[in-house]
C-alpha cells in the first residue's frame, strides 16, 4: 500500500548503520533482511496537553532500546520504534492506526495514552490483526476490544484495594475522605477504593471528583474538612496530587495524606515541596530495592538522564523489554507477537517482578507493591509506624 | 452549614477570583480597544510564567529584578503580536484578527513546549510565607500581593484612561477608530500601547499564578484564557473595573457551587449562572442597559467582498475525484479524508449559524457530543439499526441543540460566542455527571460499527464513501436553502436584525431553523464518529474541537460551503502532512495557519 507522507521517525539504527547494512547486504545477498530493523509503532502524545507523558515514555523507551540493541537486538536485527504524535486525540490516533496497519514493517503497536484516544483506534487494530499493546490503559473495557488488545497496565482492581488496605490496616485510618480525578481511571479506582474501605470496616466520609485541568482545591478541601476525616486518600497524578497537598495545609487540614502510586515521581516532590513531606504512597519499584532488574533500570536511567525515574518511565521501559522477549522467543511477524504474548512466561520486569499474561483477560496480574512515604524530600520505604496511633 | 464555614467558602472564592481578575483585566483592556477576544492572552501568560521561572530558578534573580524582566518581555511580545500579526489585518475583516490570535496562541504554546519541555515545573515564591488565619483557613503573602497587583493595575488603568492624554486617545479609539484617526490620534500607537500594557499584565499574572501553585506547564494557557474570558463577560466586556468585579463574582460562584453540590459540579454551576447573567443582563452585570456597545459581529463584522465562485463543472470534477480516492489512496489517506469530511460536516453547520446567520458559536463540539451519545445509546440500549440511530441522533441533536441555544437568540455579537461556549461546556459537564445515562467518565464502549442492514461499512473505503455521500448531500441541501427565500432571510437577519424584524421576520423562528438544520448536520457527524471510534467519553469532544471548528469555518470563509470543506481538508490534512516533523509539526501547522490568514484574511474562498 502507498504511504504518501510517511517519513518514519526511526530512531535506531542511525542512517549510517542502515546504509552500512544495505552495503553489506548488497555484498552478501541473503543476509539483507538481517539488518532491517524490527519495527514497533508507537501512538502517543508528543505535543498537546498530555505531551509530558509522551516525553516520559520516550525516555523509558530509549533506555530499553539501548539495552535490547546492546544485547544483540532481535536475533541480530536491531529493534526500532516509529513514534507518531497523536496529541492524545482520537481523530489522530485512528489515522495513525490505519497508517501502522498499512505498513507491513510494523509488527506491533504501543499506546495510546488516554482511553478515548486508545479505544477509538482499537477496532482498526483488531481488524488489521495488529497487536495494540496499551501499556497505560487501565480502562476495564480496553482489552475487551478484541483478542489483539493486550495490556500490562497496572490493574485498578489490584492497585486501589492495596492502597486502601495500606491506609486502613497499616496506617490506621478509620474515616478517610477520597479525592479523585474525575476520569475513567479515577472513577474506577474510587469505586473500588470505597468498596474496599467498607469491607475493611472503615467509613468513607466524603468523595470528591475533580477535573484534570483544575488547580484550585481550596473550597473542595473545606468540604472535605467539614466531613471530619481522619485522613485523605488521593487518587491523583503527580501534578494535581502536589497541588492538593499544598492547598491542604492552607485549608488547615493536618491529617495524613495517602496517595495512589501514580504520584511516584520526582516531580511530585519538586512541585509539592515541603507540603508533600510525610505523604504516604505506594510504588511498584523504588531505587533501594535489591531486585536486579530494578537496580539495573535505576542505575542506567540515572546515568543517562541524570534524574530519578518515575512510574511512566518504568512502564515504557518494561514494555519494550517484554516485547523484545516475545520477539526473541516467538518470532517477528504480527501473528507471532499475538501468539507469543499468550505463551510468554517469566519475563523479568521492574513493575511486576515476573510477567505472564492471563490469556482470558489479556492482562498481567501481580504487580509488586511497596509501601512508601516522603521523608526529607525523598521517597523512602515506609517506617512501619501507623499514621494514627491505635487506641 | 455554619457561618464560619460560609466565611471559608467566601474567602476561598475571593482568593481564586483574585487570580482570575489578573487575567480578565488584560483581556478586557484589549477587548475594549480592539474589540477582539484575544485567544493568545493565555499564551502570553504562560510565557510570562516561564520568563519568571528562568529569572528566579536559573539566574537566581531577586523578585525586584524578576518582575520588571517579566513585564518587559511580555510587553515586547505583545507589541510584536500587534505589529506583525494583527495590524496587517486591520482593514481586512473583523474576524480575521480573532483567527490570528488563535494561530498565535498555537505557535507560542508550541514554542514554550519545545524550549522548556512539556513537563510541569516548580516556580517557588521567593516571598516569605507569612500566613494570616481567617476563619478555618488562611491567606498568605502571595494572596495579598496578587490582590494588590489586581487592584493596583485596575486603579492605574482607570486613571490612565480617565486622566491622561494617551488614555483619552485609547478611549476614543475604542469608541470609533476612524473618527479618532480623523482627530489626529495615532491609532496604531494606541493599539500598540494597549497590547503592551495588557500583555505585560498577562505575563505578570502568569508568573504570580505560577508561584501561587508552585506549578507551571506549557498546557496551562487554554484554561487560563477560558476563565479570563468568562470572568470579563460577567463584568461586561471591555469594562476594566467590571472585569475585576466579574472575576471575584466568578470565584465566589465556583466556591459556592462546590459548597452546595460538590466539586464535580463546580464548572456546571458557574456556566449555568453565566448564561443566566447573559439572559438577565446581556451586556454584563456592570454595564448600564441603555449603554449598548456597537455591534461587532453583525454587519460590518463580516468582510465585504465577493466569494470566490467555483464553476459547477469544477465542483463536479472535484466530487468525482473525491469519489475515486479509494482506488488511489491507502487506508491511512482514506481515514484522514474521512476525518476531514466529518469535520467538514461540523464546519458546514458552523458556517451556517456563524456565517449566514451571524451567530458565532464557540460550543459546537457540544452538538457533536449530543449526536454521538444519542446514536451510541440508541444503538446499544434500544438495539436500533446503526443507520437509523444516526438519523435519529441528527434529529435529537437538532432539537436539543436548538433548545439549548434558544436563550442566546436575543444576544448579540461576542455574547453569543460566550453563551455558546458555556453551553458547550455544560453539555460536556452534564455528560460527565449524568452517570445513569452516559456512564460518566467511564464512557460508552462497544459501540457497534457503521453498517447498513447486514452490510458492514467499517473498512476504510466504505466508511469514506458513506461519509462522503452524507457530506455531499447535506452540502447540496445547504446550498439549495441558501439560494432560497430562507437563505435570504437568514442573511437579512445577520446584516441588520432590526431592519429584518421591522419587515416582519420573526427572529427566534428563523434562528431556530438555522440551528435546527446546523444541529442536524453536526449531530450526524458526531453519530458517525461514535460508530467509527467504538468508544466515547466526555473528553472525546472537548472545547479544543469547538475552536478548531471555528478556525475551519473562518479560514474557509464564513458562510461559504465550499470554503468549509476546503478549510477542513486543509486543517485536518496539514497536521498529517507534517508528521515527519515530529515535535515541531504543530508549530509549523500554526505558522501555516497564520500565513493563510495573512494571505486571505477574508477566508480562502471569501465570505458568502
Amino acid at each position: 500500500m502507498r504511504d504518501p507522507v510517511g517519513h518514519p521517525a526511526v530512531t535506531v539504527p542511525t542512517r549510517r548503520t542502515l546504509l552500512l547494512g544495505a552495503g553489506l547486504a548488497a555484498l552478501t545477498h541473503g543476509t539483507a533482511r538481517a539488518a532491517d530493523p524490527v519495527l514497533l509503532g508507537v501512538s502517543g502524545p508528543l505535543t498537546g496537553p498530555a505531551a509530558q507523558y509522551g516525553a516520559q515514555w520516550k525516555k523509558g523507551f530509549d533506555l530499553a532500546l539501548d539495552e535490547v540493541n546492546g544485547g544483540g537486538g532481535i536475533k541480530g536485527r536491531p529493534l526500532a520504534l516509529q513514534f507518531e504524535d497523536s496529541q492524545n486525540d482520537p481523530r489522530q490516533s485512528v489515522a495513525i492506526a490505519q497508517k501502522f496497519v498499512g505498513n507491513p514493517a510494523i509488527i506491533a503497536e504501543l499506546g495510546d495514552f488516554s482511553s478515548p484516544a486508545s479505544m477509538a483506534a482499537s477496532p482498526i487494530y483488531q481488524r488489521g490483526k495488529l497487536v495494540q499493546f496499551g501499556f497505560t490503559n487501565s480502562h476495564p473495557d480496553f482489552t475487551k476490544g478484541g483478542d489483539y488488545m493486550w495490556s500490562n497496565s497496572l490493574s485498578q482492581s489490584e492497585q486501589s484495594p492495596q492502597l486502601v488496605t495500606y491506609a486502613i490496616k497499616d496506617l490506621g485510618l478509620r474515616r478517610p475522605a477520597i479525592l479523585h480525578l474525575n476520569t475513567d481511571w479515577g472513577r474506577t479506582s474510587k469505586d473500588l477504593a470505597v468498596q474496599t474501605a467498607k469491607a475493611l470496616g472503615a467509613e468513607v466520609v466524603a468523595t470528591e471528583g475533580y477535573l484534570p485541568e483544575e488547580r484550585d482545591f481550596r473550597s473542595t478541601l473545606v468540604r472535605v474538612r467539614d466531613a471530619k476525616p481522619d485522613g485523605l486518600i488521593l487518587i491523583s497524578y503527580y501534578a494535581d496530587g502536589a497541588l492538593i497537598a499544598r492547598q491542604t495545609r492552607v485549608a488547615g487540614i493536618t491529617q495524613p495524606i495517602v496517595a495512589m502510586g501514580s504520584v511516584y515521581s520526582p516531580k511530585f516532590i519538586e512541585l509539592g515541596a515541603e507540603a508533600v513531606e510525610g505523604v504516604y504512597t505506594q510504588s511498584n519499584f523504588f531505587p533501594d530495592e535489591p531486585r536486579a532488574e530494578v537496580q539495573d533500570f535505576v542505575r542506567r536511567f540515572r546515568a543517562r538522564y541524570n534524574e530519578e525515574p518515575d512510574a511512566f518511565n518504568a512502564y515504557a521501559y518494561d514494555t519494550i523489554l517484554l516485547l523484545a522477549a516475545v520477539l526473541r522467543q516467538f518470532g517477528t511477524t504480527r501473528q507471532d507477537v499475538h501468539d507469543g504474548l499468550a505463551r510468554i512466561k517469566d519475563v523479568p520486569s521492574v513493575i511486576f517482578g515476573r510477567v505472564a499474561f492471563d490469556t482470558a483477560t489479556r492482562r498481567v496480574a501481580g504487580a509488586n507493591t511497596a509501601n512508601m512515604q516522603v521523608k526529607g524530600g525523598k521517597f523512602v520505604a515506609w517506617d512501619g509506624k501507623p499514621a494514627i496511633p491505635r487506641t | 452549614m455554619t457561618w464560619s464555614t460560609w466565611l471559608d467558602y467566601t474567602v476561598n472564592g475571593l482568593v481564586i477570583g483574585n487570580i482570575y481578575a489578573l487575567l480578565a483585566v488584560g483581556l478586557a483592556l484589549i477587548f475594549g480597544v480592539a474589540n477582539l477576544i484575544n485567544f493568545a492572552h493565555g499564551s502570553i501568560y504562560t510565557v510570562g510564567a516561564y520568563v519568571g521561572w528562568v529569572c528566579i530558578t536559573q539566574l537566581h534573580w531577586p523578585l525586584a529584578a524578576t518582575v520588571p524582566a517579566v513585564l518587559l518581555a511580555s510587553a515586547v511580545l505583545g507589541v510584536g503580536i500587534e505589529r506583525l500579526a494583527l495590524r496587517p489585518l486591520h482593514n481586512a475583516s473583523r474576524i480575521a484578527p480573532l483567527l490570528a490570535t488563535i494561530g498565535i496562541s498555537l505557535v507560542l504554546d508550541q514554542i514554550t513546549q519545545l524550549v522548556f519541555t512539556p513537563n510541569p515545573r516548580a516556580l517557588p515564591s521567593p516571598l516569605p510565607d507569612w500566613r494570616f488565619q481567617i476563619g478555618g483557613g488562611s491567606v498568605g503573602t502571595l494572596d495579598l500581593l496578587i490582590l494588590a497587583v489586581g487592584l493596583g493595575t485596575a486603579g492605574a488603568l482607570y486613571s490612565f484612561l480617565r486622566f491622561t492624554k494617551m488614555g483619552w486617545a485609547v478611549r476614543a479609539t475604542a469608541q470609533d477608530s476612524d473618527a479618532a484617526k480623523q482627530m489626529g490620534v495615532d491609532v496604531n500607537r494606541v493599539n500598540m500601547a494597549v497590547f503592551a500594557i495588557a500583555s505585560a499584565l498577562g505575563g505578570l499574572s502568569g508568573m504570580l499564578v505560577g508561584m501561587y501553585y508552585n506549578n507551571i506547564d506549557p498546557g496551562m494557557s487554554f484554561d487560563a484564557t477560558l476563565k479570563g474570558v468568562v470572568a470579563q463577560i460577567i463584568g461586561g466586556m471591555g469594562n476594566v473595573p467590571g472585569a475585576i468585579a466579574g472575576s471575584l463574582l466568578l470565584g465566589l460562584i465556583e466556591s459556592y457551587g462546590i459548597a452546595l453540590f460538590g466539586t464535580s459540579y463546580r464548572n456546571l454551576f458557574a456556566f449555568v449562572l453565566l448564561i443566566a447573567i447573559l439572559i438577565w443582563r446581556p451586556n454584563g452585570l456592570f454595564a448600564s442597559a441603555r449603554d449598548l456597545p456597537p455591534e461587532p459581529m453583525t454587519g460590518s463584522f463580516l468582510a465585504r467582498g465577493k466569494p470566490v465562485r467555483i464553476p459547477p463543472r469544477a465542483l463536479i470534477a472535484i466530487g468525482a475525484l473525491a469519489a475515486l480516492l479509494p482506488f488511489a489512496g491507502s487506508d491511512y489517506v482514506l481515514q484522514t479524508a474521512t476525518n476531514a469530511l466529518l469535520y467538514g460536516l461540523l464546519a458546514l453547520s458552523l458556517t451556517l449559524v456563524a456565517g449566514t446567520v451571524g451567530m458565532v458559536s464557540l460550543g459546537h463540539a457540544g452538538l457533536l457530543a449530543i449526536g454521538a451519545y444519542a446514536s451510541a445509546l440508541l444503538a446499544i440500549e434500544l438495539a436500533i439499526p446503526v443507520v437509523v440511530a444516526i438519523v435519529l441522533a441528527g434529529i435529537v441533536t437538532a432539537v436539543i441543540g436548538t433548545l439549548l441555544v434558544f436563550p442566546a437568540f436575543r444576544m448579540r455579537g461576542h455574547y453569543v460566542s460566550i453563551a455558546t461556549l458555556a453551553i458547550g461546556q455544560i453539555v460536556a459537564l452534564v455528560i460527565l455527571n449524568w452517570n445513569g445515562l452516559t456512564r460518566g467518565p467511564i464512557g460508552i464502549s462497544g459501540i457497534p460499527p457503521l453498517s447498513i442492514g447486514n452490510l458492514p461499512l467499517y473498512d476504510a473505503p466504505q466508511a469514506y464513501w458513506f461519509v462522503l455521500v452524507v457530506v455531499v448531500a447535506l452540502a447540496l441541501l445547504q446550498a439549495r436553502i441558501l439560494s432560497s427565500h430562507l437563505g435570504r432571510t437568514w442573511r437579512a437577519l445577520r446584516d441588520d436584525d432590526i431592519a429584518a424584524r421591522s419587515h416582519g421576520v420573526a427572529l427566534d423562528r428563523y434562528k431556530a431553523m438555522a440551528f435546527a438544520f446546523g444541529g442536524f448536520g453536526a449531530g450526524i457527524g458526531g453519530a458517525v464518529t461514535a460508530h467509527l471510534y467504538s468508544y466515547i467519553n466526555h473528553e472525546t469532544f472537548n472545547a479544543q474541537i469547538s475552536v478548531l471548528a471555528l478556525t475551519i469555518a473562518i479560514l474557509g470563509g464564513l458562510g461559504n460551503i465550499s470554503g468549509a470543506l476546503l478549510g477542513s481538508a486543509l486543517l485536518i490534512g496539514l497536521p498529517e502532512l507534517f508528521r515527519g516533523l515530529a515535535e515541531y509539526r504543530m508549530l509549523i501547522y500554526g505558522v501555516a495557519l497564520l500565513l493563510l490568514i495573512r494571505l486571505r484574511p477574508q477566508g480562502l474562498l471569501g465570505t458568502a
